[in-house]
């Protein structure tokens, strides 16, 4: 038995900086896998993610794996390339008003939803309805889209949407799944019926939810309507997709290598060199735009409402030590409060959290925590200095191994870090009660104007009742809110490049969060598979283009 | 002698079944009632307002009108001993709520799930007791040395915790020799590792019972009986001692149906396969209160039902033990 | 969990046949249950380095002489990790199945002495509390009152307390019935004493072989609720929590999650095979 075992581990230890780099590069430009150039029409493509949807409509709170599906069988108004430009889809063309706050869009009018509903300009005005509608419970799509007000129906394929405030930023969220445009049809069915089947007019169709198990979708034979981005054109060359769901990293990588299935999402880091050494798979690896994620402090209590106290723990947890053994150096260090996928990021931050215990050390003196006490840890008028890190019960083990060891680190500059795990409700509720001083996060979106969801003062008061708020820091600078305003009127991509500068360099000085590695899309796809790409939007898994050759 | 009466034993004793089959499932509703008050206020003593809860999930952000209408659909504005009726009630027209973390009514939710786990449970039974007849009609009252060691075997198998061999059961057989698949909850094949890993403790449980009374048994005049009647040795261990060296075993099945149901909620999560264990530890972590009490009434049953046919089993196996137990 | 031991569960059958002439197993087993106790005393004897200090640059080190165990994800010493750990999941064990006994013995006294009705009450009850699976009771515990070492310990004592109770019970009218009792009652001796010099002393005698058992079985159980993340928080080196922490790296890094296994193993295989030598001895088969 341990023959075996020893004959099957690996030890991915060495993949160097130089490596991750490559890869990252390799994720940006290249996100195709190929290697016979002619695909095969049929065939069914076997995925596996880890975690199941509460709900198939992305519109519906909005969680990760909601969109991923959802980018299989819905279409947007917009799409998004590689380099971050906007490019018609369902809408073929657009105007925007002067003041920014009327949007016209002129549709397509050969597109019809999988039930036989025609797309129109009432289906448009339907799906932002339904996305801003209250009883949605929508917390993304919904969250995106504050500023809309309402659309008006011009004719049957031109629509005009009115919006509160100017919003540069709406073409943008616009080409996310999570604001796929869904059958006003099957819209108007309750939202529980929705869930379970919701009706798009992407290139396939769901016809099953097994839960606890699998999702079922088959090829939308009708399909003639596919985004410039897209490789080719007509139906999606598979025949079906059964779309699994395995919790456990190991067992879902061990079902890759037996090729038990085609492809699985969230390749576990461990396995990363593992996959790269064997020759029947390869690994898709992207980084996803937004907030990297990050322990957001909070600012509003002691310790962290003192500058000093927030830059003195960010430089001293060694991050980078910690992604080494964690992660196996597979996930670069992210230093700013940007993601490197995201438009108008700056990489004049990155160096701001590193690791620098002699300044700390100094930091601390200087916001008077200068005694110590028998167990080491830092005082202050008799107080220790110790920071509460509330966690969710479902929060990965090796994100909880990242914090022990930003336990241990910062425990050498005297912080007392205390990780409190609890179930997710009232993880939430502590949140909600501002009880933490550490809460875990990260925000994937594409567009820079996620500064304004996590730093804006707008966002410091709760989404909703029982709601929580998004600004977790609490963070509160009407200079800043202001930069984020100009950002969001403006159309100038230059303007807009030079003020989101300025408002990544405030909350960096501010030390806000301790970002720690990027969000990423990793896909490991066996030697059965071509085609698969990722969606430049959020890098999301996109199978209209793959085929399988089984 | 008495009069004896022209009775066909045969019809009586179906007649003692029945009427003890009635009786049992009589005291099964009223555990099953108990199950449900318990779980009930027990769910009711979790801190923080149960609309929140139900209206729950990670992400969302009730407003006050959904708030209001939620109160209302779930009586929750009504005094706790009113909630309590209209709980029963529905219950009693077999309407278990609506999970919010599925979104789905519970109902439909355990007909999706209870196969899975079933046909895991009873498998892992199955190959329980395939497992104690082989270990133990082979080799009970054997030369010292193979009792011994196949004693050894059942006291060590019997220590295992299940997620520890459904661990290394998935690192050796699915990972390392790639025999079984591991994951999935389709086909036998990924049936496999899951009940081995429920298998092979129970096995050892049982076979402990049986071992010791099959060299009882074998031990007893009858037998001697048999072998001098020129029987062979297989013959008489599988045709005479086996019948009532099971009978122990055979009571302890009842209960392993509970250690099963309550081993596969780590199995499942293990070989990530669906199923009612998996189903409740998700539901437990989310708060999803009608889909924990559901469950947990669905397991009850189970273990309620299971126990009644083990009773009667046991009556049939073994007759002299009619009118013992109360 | 099955386990439980079959003797908490049906206190019928008995198994009596182990060690009839195997010797060296319970040598074995009372060597390493002392093994264990000293560790949980004083783990600084056998285990060197600290079992929290993380050292990122020697993470997954395969076990070896600098290494017995191997490292873990962090760089930890896994031995060290192990032996600090038999101090906790000791004191769960214990405390859990010093739990699981009160609330036995109460209800057991209650049914065995209480008279028919009450009898048929408590009975009624265990009956409720056998049709819960045990891992399902404690889920629903661990729901109501959160995760952590007290919810953990009061999740494992409830239960296995119905099977202990279910014993107690069936000791106390075995006891209840026999000569010295019924003599105590005609001297007319206080209830009270007869109760605590008498009953309690004779009926529990059987008893002490079952916990001896029923803590390592409660380690087991408590490491089922620490796998599934309901337990100890990490880092604490808790041996349920070490195996739910290091399972992602089954494939590449197996000692994570061996070893912490095989001590479970080990605790309860001795506490078994010591228990049904103390019964042995008790009851006097071993001449």
């Amino acid at each position: 038995m341990r023959d075996n075992l020893s004959s099957i581990r690996h030890l991915p230890l060495l993949g160097i900086a130089a490596l991750c780099s490559v890869l990252i590069g390799c994720g940006q430009q290249t996100s195709t896998v190929t290697r016979s150039d002619k695909p095969v029409s049929g065939g069914t493509l076997i995925y596996a993610t880890d975690r199941e949807p509460t709900c198939l409509d992305p519109h519906v709170s909005g969680d990760m794996p909601q969109v991923f599906i959802g980018q299989q069988y819905l279409d947007s108004l917009v799409s998004m390339d590689a380099q971050g430009q906007i490019g018609p889809w369902l809408a073929t063309r657009w105007e925007v008003s002067a003041d920014g706050l009327d949007y016209t869009f002129h549709l397509r009018d050969d597109v019809h939803f999988t039930d036989g509903t025609p797309f129109n300009a009432a289906a448009v005005k339907a799906n932002l309805d339904h996305m801003a509608n209250p009883k949605t419970q929508s917390s993304t799509a919904g969250g995106y889209i504050r500023q809309y007000r309402s659309t008006d129906v011009i004719d049957e394929h031109t629509a005009v949407v009115h919006l509160a405030t100017p919003y540069a930023a709406f073409l943008e969220v616009l080409a996310q799944g999570f604001l796929g445009i869904e059958s006003p049809t099957a819209l108007l069915r309750s939202r529980d019926e929705n869930c379970e089947s919701p009706v798009g007019s992407g290139p396939f169709k769901i016809v099953r939810w097994d839960r606890q198990s699998q999702v079922e979708l088959v090829r939308n034979a009708d399909y003639n309507w596919a985004p410039p981005t897209a490789k080719h054109q007509g139906p999606a060359w598979l025949e079906r997709i059964v779309w699994k769901f395995i919790q456990e990293p190991s067992v879902r990588f061990a079902s890759l290598q037996a090729g038990e299935v085609d492809v699985i999402e969230s390749l576990p880091p461990e396995s990363h060199e593992a996959a790269r050494r064997n020759p029947d798979l390869t690994l898709l690896v992207a980084l996803r735009p937004g907030n990297p994620t990050n322990g957001t402090l909070n600012i509003t209590r002691a310790p962290f409402d003192d500058l000093k106290v927030r830059e003195a723990f960010v430089r001293s947890a060694d991050v980078v030590g910690a992604l080494k053994s964690v992660y196996f150096n597979e996930f670069p260090r992210a230093g700013g409060p940007l993601s490197s996928a995201t438009r108008f990021y700056s990489p004049d931050f990155e160096h701001a959290q590193e690791y620098a215990p002699a300044r700390a050390a100094q930091l601390l003196d200087e916001a008077g925590w200068t005694g110590r006490d028998a167990d080491g840890y830092r005082t202050r008028d008799g107080k220790r200095l110790q920071v509460h890190v509330v966690m969710g019960n479902r929060t990965p083990p090796s994100e909880v191994t990242l914090w022990e060891q930003v336990q241990a680190t910062t425990r050498q500059a005297g912080f007392q870090l205390i990780v409190e795990l609890m179930s997710d409700v009232q993880a939430t509720k502590r949140q909600a009660d501002w009880d933490y001083d550490v809460r875990l996060g990260y925000w994937n979106t594409n567009t820079a104007d996620v500064l304004r969801i996590i730093f804006g003062s707008e966002f410091i008061r709760p989404a909703g009742v029982g709601g929580y708020h998004q600004n977790t820091a609490g963070f509160n600078d009407a200079s800043f809110d202001a930069l984020i305003q100009q950002a969001l009127a403006t159309q100038d991509p230059e303007q807009r490049r030079a003020l989101y500068y300025n408002a990544q360099q405030i909350a960096s000085n501010q030390y806000l969060q301790l970002t720690t590695y990027p969000q990423s899309s990793r896909l490991g796809i066996y030697k059965t598979t071509q085609g698969v790409r990722l969606e430049p939007s959020l890098a999301v898994t996109y199978l209209y283009d793959a085929w399988v050759n089984k | 002698m008495s009069q004896i009466k022209a009775v066909n034993p045969q019809h009586e004793r179906w007649a003692q079944l029945g009427r003890r089959a009635v009786w049992r499932l009589a005291g099964g509703v009223l555990v099953l009632w108990a199950v449900a008050t318990l779980t009930f206020f027990a769910l009711r003593l979790i801190p923080g307002d149960p609309v929140l809860a139900i209206l729950g999930g990670q992400s969302a952000n009730p407003t006050p009108e959904t708030i209001a209408e939620a109160t209302r659909e779930y009586g929750l504005d009504k005094p706790l001993a009113v909630q309590y009726g209209l709980y029963l009630g529905r219950l009693v027209q077999g309407d278990l709520g609506v999970s919010y973390s599925q979104h789905l009514p519970v109902t439909k939710v355990l007909a999706e799930q209870s196969w899975a786990t079933l046909q895991l449970t009873f498998t892992s039974l199955l190959l329980a007791w395939l497992l104690v007849l082989l270990l133990t009609v082979l080799t009970a009252g054997r030369r010292r040395w193979v009792s011994n060691l196949a004693s050894l075997a059942e006291t060590l198998s019997a220590a295992l915790p299940h997620f520890w061999i459904g661990i290394l059961l998935l690192a050796v057989f699915a990972f390392g020799l790639r025999w079984f698949p591991p994951a999935g909850s389709d086909g036998w094949r990924t049936l496999v590792l899951p009940s081995l890993a429920l298998a092979i403790p129970l096995a050892g449980f049982i076979a402990q019972v049986t071992r010791e009374s099959l060299e009882f048994t074998l031990e007893q005049p009858f037998v001697l009986t048999a072998r001098t009647r020129g029987l062979s040795e297989t013959a008489v261990r599988f045709k005479h001692a086996l019948r009532h060296a099971v009978l122990p075993g055979i009571s302890l099945s009842g209960w392993a149906i509970g250690a099963l149901i309550s081993g596969a909620v780590v199995i499942e999560v293990i070989f990530s396969r669906k199923g009612l264990g998996r189903q409740l530890y998700q539901a437990v972590q989310a708060q999803d209160l009608p889909l924990t009490i559901g469950i947990s009434l669905a397991v009850a049953a189970v273990y309620v039902l299971a126990n009644i046919v083990v009773d009667l089993l046991y009556l049939w196996v073994d007759p002299r033990q009619q009118g013992k137990t109360a | 969990m099955s386990a439980l031991t079959l003797e908490t569960q049906l206190p019928g059958i008995r198994v009596q046949r182990v060690a009839r002439n195997v010797r060296l197993g319970p040598l074995l087993a009372f060597g390493f249950l002392l093994f264990v106790i000293i560790a949980a005393l004083v783990p600084q004897l056998f285990a060197h380095s600290n079992p929290l200090a993380i050292v990122p640059n020697d993470a997954f080190h395969p076990p070896g002489w600098g290494h017995w165990f191997g490292t873990d994800q962090s760089g930890r010493d896994i031995f060290s990790r192990v032996i600090y750990g038999t101090r906790q999941s000791l004191l769960i064990g214990l405390a859990a199945t010093a739990l699981a006994m009160s609330v036995a013995i109460a209800l057991g006294l209650l049914g065995g002495l209480g008279g028919p009705r009450l009898d048929r009450g408590v009975n009624w009850l265990l009956e409720i509390l056998f049709a819960f699976p045990s891992l399902i009771l404690a889920l629903l515990f661990v729901a109501v009152f959160g995760s952590g070492i007290g919810p953990l310990i009061v999740a494992t004592g409830l239960g296995t307390a119905p099977g202990y109770a279910r014993m107690v019970r069936g000791q106390v009218l075995a006891v209840r019935h026999s000569g010295y009792i019924e003599a105590a009652v005609a001297l007319g001796h206080p209830t009270w004493r007869i109760i605590v010099r008498q009953l309690l002393p004779n009926a529990m005698r059987p008893l002490i072989v079952t916990l001896t058992m029923g803590v390592g079985q409660a380690i087991v159980w408590a490491s089922a609720l620490s796998f599934l993340g309901l337990g100890a928080p990490p880092p604490a080196p808790e041996w349920g929590t070490m195996l739910s922490m290091g399972r992602d790296f089954v494939a590449n890094a197996w000692w994570l999650t061996f070893f912490p296994g095989l001590f479970i193993v080990l605790t309860t295989l001795s506490t078994t095979v010591a228990g049904r030598y103390l019964q042995q001895r008790l009851e006097g088969r071993l001449s």
